[in-house]
Protein backbone atom coordinates (compact mmCIF):
# COMPACT_ATOMS: atom_id res chain seq x y z
CA UNK A 1 0.00 0.00 0.00
CA UNK A 2 1.34 3.42 -0.94
CA UNK A 3 1.41 6.35 1.46
CA UNK A 4 -1.22 8.03 -0.64
CA UNK A 5 -3.55 5.00 -0.46
CA UNK A 6 -2.99 4.79 3.27
CA UNK A 7 -3.75 8.46 3.84
CA UNK A 8 -6.96 8.11 1.87
CA UNK A 9 -7.98 4.98 3.79
CA UNK A 10 -7.23 6.67 7.10
CA UNK A 11 -9.23 9.72 6.15
CA UNK A 12 -12.20 7.50 5.28
CA UNK A 13 -12.02 5.65 8.60
CA UNK A 14 -11.14 8.65 10.77
CA UNK A 15 -14.70 9.76 11.57
CA UNK A 16 -15.74 6.31 12.72
CA UNK A 17 -12.48 5.80 14.59
CA UNK A 18 -13.02 9.03 16.49
CA UNK A 19 -16.58 8.28 17.53
CA UNK A 20 -15.60 4.70 18.45
CA UNK A 21 -12.74 5.80 20.69
CA UNK A 22 -14.84 8.55 22.25
CA UNK A 23 -17.53 6.02 23.11
CA UNK A 24 -14.94 3.80 24.79
CA UNK A 25 -12.93 6.46 26.61
CA UNK A 26 -15.57 9.18 27.10
CA UNK A 27 -12.70 11.64 26.81
CA UNK A 28 -12.32 14.14 23.97
CA UNK A 29 -8.61 14.64 24.67
CA UNK A 30 -7.85 10.93 24.90
CA UNK A 31 -9.79 10.38 21.70
CA UNK A 32 -7.74 12.99 19.84
CA UNK A 33 -4.51 11.47 21.20
CA UNK A 34 -5.45 7.88 20.40
CA UNK A 35 -6.62 8.65 16.89
CA UNK A 36 -3.40 10.58 16.24
CA UNK A 37 -1.29 7.77 17.73
CA UNK A 38 -3.17 5.28 15.57
CA UNK A 39 -2.17 7.26 12.50
CA UNK A 40 1.46 7.42 13.60
CA UNK A 41 1.65 3.73 14.53
CA UNK A 42 -0.05 2.60 11.36
CA UNK A 43 2.23 4.83 9.23
CA UNK A 44 5.29 3.31 10.90
CA UNK A 45 4.04 -0.23 10.33
CA UNK A 46 2.72 0.35 6.84
CA UNK A 47 5.42 -1.80 5.23
CA UNK A 48 4.41 -4.76 7.40
CA UNK A 49 0.70 -4.50 6.54
CA UNK A 50 0.09 -7.55 4.38
CA UNK A 51 -3.57 -7.00 3.66
CA UNK A 52 -4.75 -10.03 5.65
CA UNK A 53 -7.60 -7.86 6.84
CA UNK A 54 -9.12 -4.64 5.52
CA UNK A 55 -7.31 -1.39 6.34
CA UNK A 56 -10.31 -0.37 8.44
CA UNK A 57 -10.02 -3.56 10.55
CA UNK A 58 -6.29 -2.98 10.91
CA UNK A 59 -6.77 0.63 12.03
CA UNK A 60 -9.48 -0.35 14.50
CA UNK A 61 -7.14 -3.04 15.89
CA UNK A 62 -4.39 -0.49 16.54
CA UNK A 63 -6.85 2.04 17.99
CA UNK A 64 -8.53 -0.58 20.19
CA UNK A 65 -5.19 -1.67 21.64
CA UNK A 66 -4.27 1.93 22.39
CA UNK A 67 -7.67 2.49 24.01
CA UNK A 68 -7.26 -0.67 26.11
CA UNK A 69 -3.87 0.59 27.33
CA UNK A 70 -5.42 3.95 28.13
CA UNK A 71 -8.25 2.39 30.14
CA UNK A 72 -6.30 -0.39 31.87
CA UNK A 73 -5.92 1.41 35.18
CA UNK A 74 -9.30 3.13 35.08
CA UNK A 75 -12.40 1.84 36.81
CA UNK A 76 -15.43 0.79 34.84
CA UNK A 77 -18.49 2.93 35.38
CA UNK A 78 -21.59 1.78 37.23
CA UNK A 79 -25.08 1.13 35.86
CA UNK A 80 -26.49 4.06 37.82
CA UNK A 81 -24.00 6.49 36.24
CA UNK A 82 -26.80 8.84 35.16
CA UNK A 83 -28.18 9.08 38.73
CA UNK A 84 -24.73 9.73 40.19
CA UNK A 85 -23.83 12.37 37.63
CA UNK A 86 -27.24 14.04 37.79
CA UNK A 87 -26.84 14.48 41.56
CA UNK A 88 -23.38 15.99 41.05
CA UNK A 89 -24.62 18.33 38.32
CA UNK A 90 -27.47 19.57 40.51
CA UNK A 91 -25.02 20.21 43.33
CA UNK A 92 -22.71 22.22 41.08
CA UNK A 93 -23.92 25.84 40.68
CA UNK A 94 -21.81 26.31 37.54
CA UNK A 95 -23.15 23.32 35.67
CA UNK A 96 -26.45 24.63 34.30
CA UNK A 97 -25.18 28.13 33.44
CA UNK A 98 -22.44 26.42 31.44
CA UNK A 99 -24.78 24.18 29.48
CA UNK A 100 -27.31 26.96 28.89
CA UNK A 101 -24.47 29.08 27.52
CA UNK A 102 -23.49 26.26 25.15
CA UNK A 103 -27.08 25.90 24.02
CA UNK A 104 -27.44 29.62 23.36
CA UNK A 105 -24.11 30.20 21.64
CA UNK A 106 -23.16 27.01 19.81
CA UNK A 107 -24.37 25.93 16.40
CA UNK A 108 -24.11 22.39 17.81
CA UNK A 109 -25.91 23.12 21.06
CA UNK A 110 -29.36 21.87 20.32
CA UNK A 111 -30.82 19.34 22.73
CA UNK A 112 -32.35 16.37 20.91
CA UNK A 113 -33.87 13.37 22.66
CA UNK A 114 -32.40 10.88 20.19
CA UNK A 115 -28.90 12.23 20.82
CA UNK A 116 -29.40 11.97 24.53
CA UNK A 117 -30.49 8.35 24.09
CA UNK A 118 -27.18 7.58 22.40
CA UNK A 119 -25.29 9.57 25.03
CA UNK A 120 -26.99 7.45 27.67
CA UNK A 121 -26.09 4.27 25.75
CA UNK A 122 -22.44 5.39 25.72
CA UNK A 123 -22.50 5.93 29.50
CA UNK A 124 -24.28 2.68 30.30
CA UNK A 125 -22.02 0.68 27.97
CA UNK A 126 -19.09 1.82 30.08
CA UNK A 127 -20.49 -0.28 32.92
CA UNK A 128 -19.83 -3.43 30.88
CA UNK A 129 -16.44 -5.10 31.09
CA UNK A 130 -14.26 -3.41 28.45
CA UNK A 131 -14.10 -6.47 26.16
CA UNK A 132 -17.88 -6.64 26.09
CA UNK A 133 -18.24 -2.94 25.41
CA UNK A 134 -15.73 -3.07 22.56
CA UNK A 135 -17.36 -6.13 20.99
CA UNK A 136 -20.89 -4.75 21.05
CA UNK A 137 -19.79 -1.40 19.61
CA UNK A 138 -17.76 -3.01 16.86
CA UNK A 139 -20.54 -5.39 15.87
CA UNK A 140 -23.69 -3.34 16.31
CA UNK A 141 -22.52 0.22 15.66
CA UNK A 142 -19.50 -0.11 13.38
CA UNK A 143 -20.80 -3.14 11.44
CA UNK A 144 -17.80 -5.42 11.84
CA UNK A 145 -18.33 -9.15 11.36
CA UNK A 146 -17.54 -11.57 14.19
CA UNK A 147 -14.57 -12.85 12.14
CA UNK A 148 -13.18 -9.28 11.92
CA UNK A 149 -13.74 -8.66 15.63
CA UNK A 150 -11.67 -11.76 16.44
CA UNK A 151 -8.78 -10.02 14.65
CA UNK A 152 -9.34 -6.68 16.38
CA UNK A 153 -9.68 -8.34 19.80
CA UNK A 154 -7.00 -10.98 19.17
CA UNK A 155 -9.41 -13.51 20.62
CA UNK A 156 -11.24 -16.64 19.51
CA UNK A 157 -14.57 -16.54 17.72
CA UNK A 158 -16.13 -18.35 20.69
CA UNK A 159 -14.96 -15.68 23.13
CA UNK A 160 -16.10 -12.84 20.88
CA UNK A 161 -19.53 -14.47 20.74
CA UNK A 162 -19.49 -14.81 24.52
CA UNK A 163 -18.68 -11.11 24.94
CA UNK A 164 -21.33 -10.09 22.43
CA UNK A 165 -24.03 -12.22 23.97
CA UNK A 166 -23.32 -11.19 27.54
CA UNK A 167 -23.05 -7.52 26.57
CA UNK A 168 -26.41 -7.61 24.82
CA UNK A 169 -28.12 -9.48 27.64
CA UNK A 170 -26.80 -7.06 30.25
CA UNK A 171 -27.72 -3.99 28.22
CA UNK A 172 -31.25 -5.27 27.68
CA UNK A 173 -31.62 -5.84 31.43
CA UNK A 174 -30.13 -2.50 32.43
CA UNK A 175 -32.31 -0.46 30.09
CA UNK A 176 -35.40 -2.47 30.98
CA UNK A 177 -34.78 -1.65 34.63
CA UNK A 178 -33.78 1.96 34.16
CA UNK A 179 -35.13 3.62 31.05
CA UNK A 180 -38.52 5.28 31.53
CA UNK A 181 -38.87 5.54 27.74
CA UNK A 182 -39.42 1.77 27.53
CA UNK A 183 -40.63 0.98 31.03
CA UNK A 184 -43.00 3.17 33.04
CA UNK A 185 -41.36 1.92 36.23
CA UNK A 186 -37.89 2.85 34.94
CA UNK A 187 -35.86 4.99 37.34
CA UNK A 188 -34.29 7.30 34.75
CA UNK A 189 -36.31 10.15 33.24
CA UNK A 190 -33.31 12.22 32.21
CA UNK A 191 -34.42 12.60 28.57
CA UNK A 192 -37.73 14.17 29.51
CA UNK A 193 -36.22 16.26 32.30
CA UNK A 194 -33.49 17.71 30.09
CA UNK A 195 -35.88 18.21 27.20
CA UNK A 196 -38.08 20.22 29.56
CA UNK A 197 -35.11 22.43 30.44
CA UNK A 198 -33.68 22.92 26.97
CA UNK A 199 -36.87 22.80 24.91
CA UNK A 200 -39.57 24.07 27.26
CA UNK A 201 -42.00 24.76 24.44
CA UNK A 202 -41.85 21.24 23.09
CA UNK A 203 -44.41 18.59 23.90
CA UNK A 204 -42.23 15.71 25.11
CA UNK A 205 -44.73 13.01 24.12
CA UNK A 206 -44.90 14.29 20.55
CA UNK A 207 -41.12 14.61 20.28
CA UNK A 208 -40.54 11.24 21.89
CA UNK A 209 -42.89 9.50 19.50
CA UNK A 210 -40.78 10.65 16.56
CA UNK A 211 -38.22 8.10 17.73
CA UNK A 212 -39.17 4.55 16.87
CA UNK A 213 -37.67 3.03 20.01
CA UNK A 214 -39.49 5.43 22.32
CA UNK A 215 -42.68 5.22 20.29
CA UNK A 216 -42.82 1.43 20.63
CA UNK A 217 -41.74 1.72 24.29
CA UNK A 218 -43.26 -0.89 26.53
CA UNK A 219 -44.92 -2.70 23.63
CA UNK A 220 -41.56 -3.54 22.10
CA UNK A 221 -39.63 -6.75 22.30
CA UNK A 222 -36.62 -6.06 24.54
CA UNK A 223 -33.95 -7.24 22.12
CA UNK A 224 -35.54 -5.22 19.33
CA UNK A 225 -35.58 -2.09 21.51
CA UNK A 226 -31.86 -2.50 22.10
CA UNK A 227 -31.32 -2.87 18.35
CA UNK A 228 -33.22 0.36 17.76
CA UNK A 229 -31.14 2.10 20.41
CA UNK A 230 -27.95 0.86 18.78
CA UNK A 231 -29.28 1.90 15.39
CA UNK A 232 -29.64 5.47 16.69
CA UNK A 233 -26.04 5.37 17.81
CA UNK A 234 -25.02 4.20 14.36
CA UNK A 235 -26.73 7.21 12.79
CA UNK A 236 -25.28 9.89 15.07
CA UNK A 237 -21.75 11.25 14.92
CA UNK A 238 -21.05 12.53 18.44
CA UNK A 239 -18.56 15.07 17.09
CA UNK A 240 -20.82 16.47 14.41
CA UNK A 241 -24.43 16.24 15.46
CA UNK A 242 -26.97 18.99 16.14
CA UNK A 243 -26.21 18.84 19.84
CA UNK A 244 -22.64 17.57 19.81
CA UNK A 245 -21.26 20.45 21.91
CA UNK A 246 -23.94 19.97 24.53
CA UNK A 247 -23.61 16.18 24.68
CA UNK A 248 -19.81 16.27 24.68
CA UNK A 249 -19.99 18.64 27.63
CA UNK A 250 -22.29 16.15 29.41
CA UNK A 251 -19.93 13.29 28.60
CA UNK A 252 -16.84 15.11 29.88
CA UNK A 253 -18.76 15.99 33.04
CA UNK A 254 -19.78 12.37 33.58
CA UNK A 255 -16.27 11.07 32.93
CA UNK A 256 -14.74 13.44 35.46
CA UNK A 257 -17.35 12.41 38.04
CA UNK A 258 -16.99 8.68 37.39
CA UNK A 259 -13.18 8.74 37.38
CA UNK A 260 -13.28 10.08 40.91
CA UNK A 261 -16.25 8.08 42.09
CA UNK A 262 -15.60 5.38 44.64
CA UNK B 1 -18.42 -42.73 40.76
CA UNK B 2 -18.88 -44.69 37.54
CA UNK B 3 -19.08 -42.86 34.23
CA UNK B 4 -22.28 -40.83 34.01
CA UNK B 5 -24.37 -40.90 30.83
CA UNK B 6 -24.36 -37.49 29.08
CA UNK B 7 -28.14 -37.14 29.29
CA UNK B 8 -28.42 -34.33 31.82
CA UNK B 9 -29.87 -36.65 34.45
CA UNK B 10 -28.15 -36.54 37.83
CA UNK B 11 -26.95 -39.62 39.64
CA UNK B 12 -26.21 -39.93 43.36
CA UNK B 13 -24.17 -42.56 45.13
CA UNK B 14 -24.60 -42.74 48.89
CA UNK B 15 -22.12 -44.35 51.29
CA UNK B 16 -21.89 -44.26 55.08
CA UNK B 17 -19.35 -41.48 55.20
CA UNK B 18 -19.96 -39.75 51.88
CA UNK B 19 -22.40 -38.83 49.19
CA UNK B 20 -21.54 -38.13 45.58
CA UNK B 21 -23.75 -36.52 42.95
CA UNK B 22 -22.88 -36.09 39.28
CA UNK B 23 -24.39 -34.97 36.01
CA UNK B 24 -23.11 -34.97 32.46
CA UNK B 25 -24.41 -33.36 29.29
CA UNK B 26 -23.25 -32.79 25.72
CA UNK B 27 -23.29 -29.17 24.62
CA UNK B 28 -23.05 -27.78 21.08
CA UNK B 29 -20.56 -25.06 21.94
CA UNK B 30 -16.83 -24.54 22.09
CA UNK B 31 -15.00 -25.46 25.30
CA UNK B 32 -13.88 -21.84 25.65
CA UNK B 33 -17.49 -20.66 25.93
CA UNK B 34 -18.18 -23.13 28.74
CA UNK B 35 -14.97 -22.09 30.45
CA UNK B 36 -15.86 -18.40 30.18
CA UNK B 37 -19.27 -19.04 31.71
CA UNK B 38 -17.93 -21.22 34.51
CA UNK B 39 -15.17 -18.83 35.52
CA UNK B 40 -16.98 -15.47 35.41
CA UNK B 41 -18.17 -15.26 39.01
CA UNK B 42 -20.35 -12.16 38.87
CA UNK B 43 -22.11 -13.34 35.70
CA UNK B 44 -23.49 -16.60 37.19
CA UNK B 45 -26.86 -15.28 38.41
CA UNK B 46 -27.62 -14.00 34.90
CA UNK B 47 -27.64 -17.45 33.31
CA UNK B 48 -27.61 -19.98 36.14
CA UNK B 49 -30.87 -20.27 38.04
CA UNK B 50 -29.29 -22.38 40.80
CA UNK B 51 -26.90 -19.64 41.89
CA UNK B 52 -27.90 -16.50 43.79
CA UNK B 53 -24.43 -14.97 43.77
CA UNK B 54 -20.73 -15.68 43.66
CA UNK B 55 -18.33 -13.13 45.08
CA UNK B 56 -14.61 -13.16 44.38
CA UNK B 57 -12.58 -14.28 41.42
CA UNK B 58 -12.63 -17.81 40.12
CA UNK B 59 -8.92 -18.35 39.69
CA UNK B 60 -6.39 -20.83 41.07
CA UNK B 61 -6.03 -20.59 44.88
CA UNK B 62 -8.57 -17.75 45.11
CA UNK B 63 -11.40 -17.83 47.63
CA UNK B 64 -15.01 -17.31 46.63
CA UNK B 65 -18.28 -16.87 48.48
CA UNK B 66 -21.20 -18.72 46.95
CA UNK B 67 -24.90 -18.40 47.71
CA UNK B 68 -27.01 -21.18 46.28
CA UNK B 69 -30.74 -21.44 45.72
CA UNK B 70 -30.56 -24.79 47.54
CA UNK B 71 -29.69 -23.07 50.82
CA UNK B 72 -30.16 -19.30 50.30
CA UNK B 73 -29.38 -18.26 53.86
CA UNK B 74 -25.96 -19.85 53.87
CA UNK B 75 -22.78 -18.45 52.36
CA UNK B 76 -20.35 -21.16 51.26
CA UNK B 77 -16.76 -20.04 51.59
CA UNK B 78 -14.85 -22.06 49.04
CA UNK B 79 -11.33 -22.28 47.65
CA UNK B 80 -10.52 -22.82 44.01
CA UNK B 81 -8.41 -25.96 44.11
CA UNK B 82 -7.86 -26.75 40.43
CA UNK B 83 -7.92 -24.37 37.49
CA UNK B 84 -6.97 -25.84 34.13
CA UNK B 85 -8.38 -23.55 31.42
CA UNK B 86 -11.03 -25.15 29.25
CA UNK B 87 -10.55 -28.51 30.98
CA UNK B 88 -11.02 -28.68 34.72
CA UNK B 89 -12.23 -26.51 37.57
CA UNK B 90 -12.49 -27.60 41.19
CA UNK B 91 -13.67 -25.68 44.21
CA UNK B 92 -14.54 -26.80 47.69
CA UNK B 93 -14.16 -26.62 51.46
CA UNK B 94 -13.36 -29.05 54.26
CA UNK B 95 -16.69 -30.81 53.82
CA UNK B 96 -16.51 -31.51 50.13
CA UNK B 97 -15.56 -30.44 46.67
CA UNK B 98 -17.14 -29.84 43.32
CA UNK B 99 -15.38 -30.74 40.10
CA UNK B 100 -16.26 -29.45 36.64
CA UNK B 101 -14.81 -31.26 33.64
CA UNK B 102 -14.93 -29.99 30.08
CA UNK B 103 -14.02 -32.36 27.25
CA UNK B 104 -14.05 -31.50 23.56
CA UNK B 105 -15.78 -34.35 21.75
CA UNK B 106 -15.46 -32.97 18.25
CA UNK B 107 -15.30 -29.57 16.65
CA UNK B 108 -18.10 -27.51 18.14
CA UNK B 109 -19.32 -30.16 20.57
CA UNK B 110 -18.25 -30.43 24.17
CA UNK B 111 -19.07 -32.70 27.08
CA UNK B 112 -19.65 -31.08 30.42
CA UNK B 113 -19.69 -33.04 33.65
CA UNK B 114 -20.01 -31.91 37.22
CA UNK B 115 -19.59 -33.99 40.36
CA UNK B 116 -19.70 -33.07 44.00
CA UNK B 117 -18.51 -35.32 46.77
CA UNK B 118 -19.30 -34.43 50.35
CA UNK B 119 -18.23 -36.48 53.31
CA UNK B 120 -15.96 -37.11 56.26
CA UNK B 121 -16.06 -38.78 59.67
CA UNK B 122 -18.93 -36.55 60.86
CA UNK B 123 -20.93 -36.88 57.66
CA UNK B 124 -23.47 -39.40 59.10
CA UNK B 125 -24.47 -36.80 61.71
CA UNK B 126 -25.24 -34.15 59.11
CA UNK B 127 -26.36 -36.26 56.17
CA UNK B 128 -30.06 -35.74 56.73
CA UNK B 129 -29.65 -31.97 56.94
CA UNK B 130 -28.03 -31.70 53.52
CA UNK B 131 -30.65 -31.50 50.78
CA UNK B 132 -30.36 -33.71 47.69
CA UNK B 133 -28.40 -32.12 44.85
CA UNK B 134 -29.93 -33.99 41.94
CA UNK B 135 -32.52 -31.44 40.78
CA UNK B 136 -30.11 -28.55 41.24
CA UNK B 137 -27.38 -30.36 39.25
CA UNK B 138 -29.76 -31.10 36.42
CA UNK B 139 -30.87 -27.47 36.33
CA UNK B 140 -27.25 -26.27 36.39
CA UNK B 141 -26.36 -28.48 33.41
CA UNK B 142 -29.51 -27.44 31.55
CA UNK B 143 -28.86 -23.72 32.14
CA UNK B 144 -25.26 -24.07 31.02
CA UNK B 145 -26.30 -25.89 27.86
CA UNK B 146 -28.98 -23.30 27.02
CA UNK B 147 -26.68 -20.34 27.59
CA UNK B 148 -23.62 -21.82 25.87
CA UNK B 149 -25.61 -22.90 22.81
CA UNK B 150 -27.25 -19.48 22.55
CA UNK B 151 -23.82 -17.87 22.62
CA UNK B 152 -22.52 -20.34 20.08
CA UNK B 153 -25.38 -19.46 17.73
CA UNK B 154 -24.59 -15.73 17.85
CA UNK B 155 -24.27 -14.48 14.27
Amino acid sequence: MTDEQFNKAFEEAQGQLKSYILRITASIQDTEDIVQDTFIKASEKLSSFRGDSSVKTWLFTIASNLAKDNLRAKKRWTEDVTDICKAKALANPDYFPEVMYIQQTSTHGQFEIKEHITFCLTCISKSLPLEQQICILLKEVYAFKVSEITIIMDNSEAMVKYYLHTARTKMVDIFEGRCALINKEGACHQCSELNGIFNPKQNFEIEKNKIEMAKIGERGEKEHLLDLRLQLMKEIDPFDSNGSDLQLHHLEHNRKIMENFS
Amino acid sequence: MEKIKPNGVAQTTKKTFSRETGVSIDIYADASILWALLTNASDYPRWNSTVISIEGEIKKDEKIKLKSVLDPKRVFKLSVKAYEPEKKLVWGDAMGQREYLITTIENGMTNFSMTEKIGGPLFPLFAKMIPPFDASFEQFAKDLKTEAEQISNTK
